[in-house]
């Protein structure tokens, strides 16, 4: 049985990983970490054993959101949490964006944005092939839709009826200049993908009730590929970010960091 | 070298991969839509669940062969050279940089797809792939080369790159085994100077080096069959052994072959002349393979007067 609660809990730690990450290295994308660490660490709490041989694997193609992955690797026991203050420096694990070489359990080496889904549909094709009982997850940013490679590997994974892929599209609505859709407009994006031959979900990717029911469904879905539109807020849980397209990359003042840690710990008594 | 057939090592493409990959059930094959001038349509009828069609689709292609390796199986993405080193170069780079363990098997290198024109001309696919860390970048000149070259790159836990000729090749066998990281001498009559040849311009080069042995030029025919990792200590030695030294690539002169054997010798305080056959700074045209190559460069008179012009 799933704590919903417990997930809620292990979700606001993550994001003041997250937060200290950032502020530490001066550097990094709080935003789109912020918006789509509810669903990651849903993802990697549910369904991804690293005792496991044969597991579920999560392909972090919006690579930049990468506080995201290492919180919800720390929390898993993966990341020490003394190098989270390492990220983004000389001689670290931690890079930039995630690094297979340095951390295997980051599952795709990715930053360049839109290669993340045809790795995935690759690690699909093998599963699927050798009958295994797990999943493989990408996770696409809503702007990272604008590559073209993104719709040469939805053809494909729909082709191949890749039913063990779930991809999720993190709409937190921003990208790097402003509002996506009016960078180039994305609607509407469900009936895309329901074009494209995959079973569509849209949800609020923010309530991690509605993240763990959207899963569950994925898991029952047979002959195709499911899509998550997880509808976020860019900067979600940290006052000054939300919804502000200046927080999709940068670094906080002392001043900042003790103002979204705030934030954090407030929202954790409230989900006790 | 004088008396051999000629033969097209694409045609085994299909063969050498069925051969491997019924042993071992680790190898996947994937394809964009070009099977059949592969050959590797072989693979998708003997082994069709491990036959990967992409559609028109080379920059997925390259991203899905990593998918597949880091799932523990050996991928061999093979498509024409222009597709797998410049259409998907950032997914290889991205592989590269990964280390994840994808095999391409590149044709039509080069001007080897004449009539298609200056669009389907690998001329810089060497360039492009040699620059990229972990990559090992093999050029076989004969089918039994190939065949070593496809083993290798099984046995080998990393990204490779194998050119694989469309035009004809001179159907010959050398006794010594090929390596990863080396080259070897196919001729040796003497120290004028040395002839090095990559694997799909084999057999200009050996016409070249019949006609200057006519002329009374005792030199050496050199395989070099590892672009990367180069066989350094070798040609440092040939590069203080003789004169002058030609190399001869369907490529650009810039970047290729020619390219990476400067690098190397360049760092010797002493070394021998060097000139370059291959296609200059310009883009070819449409024409039979064969005309297209002697006119950009690939020609019997162009590589006697670049040894006459190192040796003088």
């Amino acid at each position: 049985m799933i704590d919903i609660k417990q997930l809620e809990l292990i979700a606001n730690e993550n994001r003041k990983k997250i937060v200290q990450m950032i502020y530490k290295a001066k550097a990094g994308h709080p935003g789109g970490s912020l918006s789509v660490i509810d669903m990651l660490t849903a993802i990697y709490e549910m369904d991804v054993d690293f005792n496991s041989q044969k597991r579920s694997k999560v392909v972090l193609s919006k690579g930049h959101a990468v506080p995201a992955q290492y919180a919800a690797l720390c929390s898993k026991g993966i990341i020490l949490e003394e190098e989270l203050g390492t990220f983004r420096q000389v001689n670290s694990r931690l890079q930039g964006h995630p690094y297979t070489v340095d951390i295997p359990e980051t599952d795709a080496t990715t930053g360049l944005l839109g290669q993340g889904l045809s790795i995935a549909v690759g690690m699909a094709i093998v599963k699927k092939h050798d009958n295994e009982n797990n999943h493989v997850y990408a996770i696409l940013g809503d702007g990272e839709t604008q590559e073209g490679q993104i719709w040469e590997s939805l053809l494909q994974a729909a082709h191949y009826k890749l039913d063990n892929l779930i991809v999720v599209i993190d709409y937190n609505k921003l990208s790097s200049s402003g509002p996506v859709n009016e960078v180039i407009n994305l609607d509407p994006l469900s009936e895309k993908l329901k074009a494209f031959n995959f079973h569509t979900i849209e949800i609020n990717g923010n309530n991690m009730n509605e993240v763990v029911d959207a899963l569950n469904e994925a898991y029952t879905v047979k002959g195709m590929p499911t899509a998550i539109i997880s509808n976020t807020i860019k900067g979600k849980g940290v006052s000054f970010m939300e919804n502000n397209p200046k927080w999709h990359s940068g670094a906080l003042t002392d001043e900042e960091y003790n103002i979204a840690m705030q934030d954090l710990n407030r929202a954790k008594e409230e989900i006790q | 070298m004088s008396n051999y057939e000629m033969i097209e090592m694409r045609k085994k493409i299909g063969d050498i991969l069925c051969e491997f990959g019924e042993k071992d059930q680790r190898i996947y094959v994937l394809d964009s839509d070009l099977a059949k001038s592969t050959t590797s349509a072989k693979f998708r009828d003997t082994f069709p669940d491990r036959f990967v069609e992409t559609g028109i689709a080379e920059a997925s292609a390259m991203s899905i062969a990593t998918g597949i390796a880091s799932e523990g199986q050996i991928p061999f993405y093979v498509n024409f050279a222009i597709f797998v080193s410049g259409t998907a170069w950032t997914q290889l780079r991205q592989a590269a940089y990964a280390n994840a363990n994808v095999k391409m098997i590149v044709t039509h290198p080069g001007m080897d797809n004449g009539p298609d024109g200056a669009t389907h001309h690998a001329n810089e696919d060497i360039a492009l792939v040699r620059s990229l860390p972990n990559v090992k970048v093999l050029v076989p000149s004969n089918i039994k080369e190939l065949k070593q070259a496809i083993k290798m790159a099984i046995e080998y836990d990393g990204p490779v790159y194998i050119r694989c000729a469309r035009d004809v090749v001179p159907d010959v066998e050398f006794e010594t085994e090929a390596q990863i990281g080396k080259s070897t001498i196919v001729e040796d009559l003497g120290n004028d100077f040395a002839l090095i040849y990559e694997g799909t311009a084999a057999a200009i080069a050996y016409e070249g080096f019949e006609v200057l042995k006519e002329k009374g030029y005792k030199g050496k025919l050199i395989n070099i069959f590892s672009i990367k990792p180069m066989d350094t200590d070798f040609i440092n030695n040939i590069a203080s052994t003789v004169k002058g030294i030609v190399t001869v690539e369907n490529h650009s002169i810039i970047g290729g072959l020619g390219g990476a054997i400067a690098e190397v010798i360049a760092q010797k305080p002493q070394h021998a002349k060097l000139a370059y056959v291959g296609v200059p700074d310009v883009f070819t045209e449409s024409g039979k393979a064969s005309d297209v190559k002697a006119k950009y460069g690939l020609n019997v008179n162009n590589i006697v007067e670049k040894v006459e012009s190192v040796i003088k």
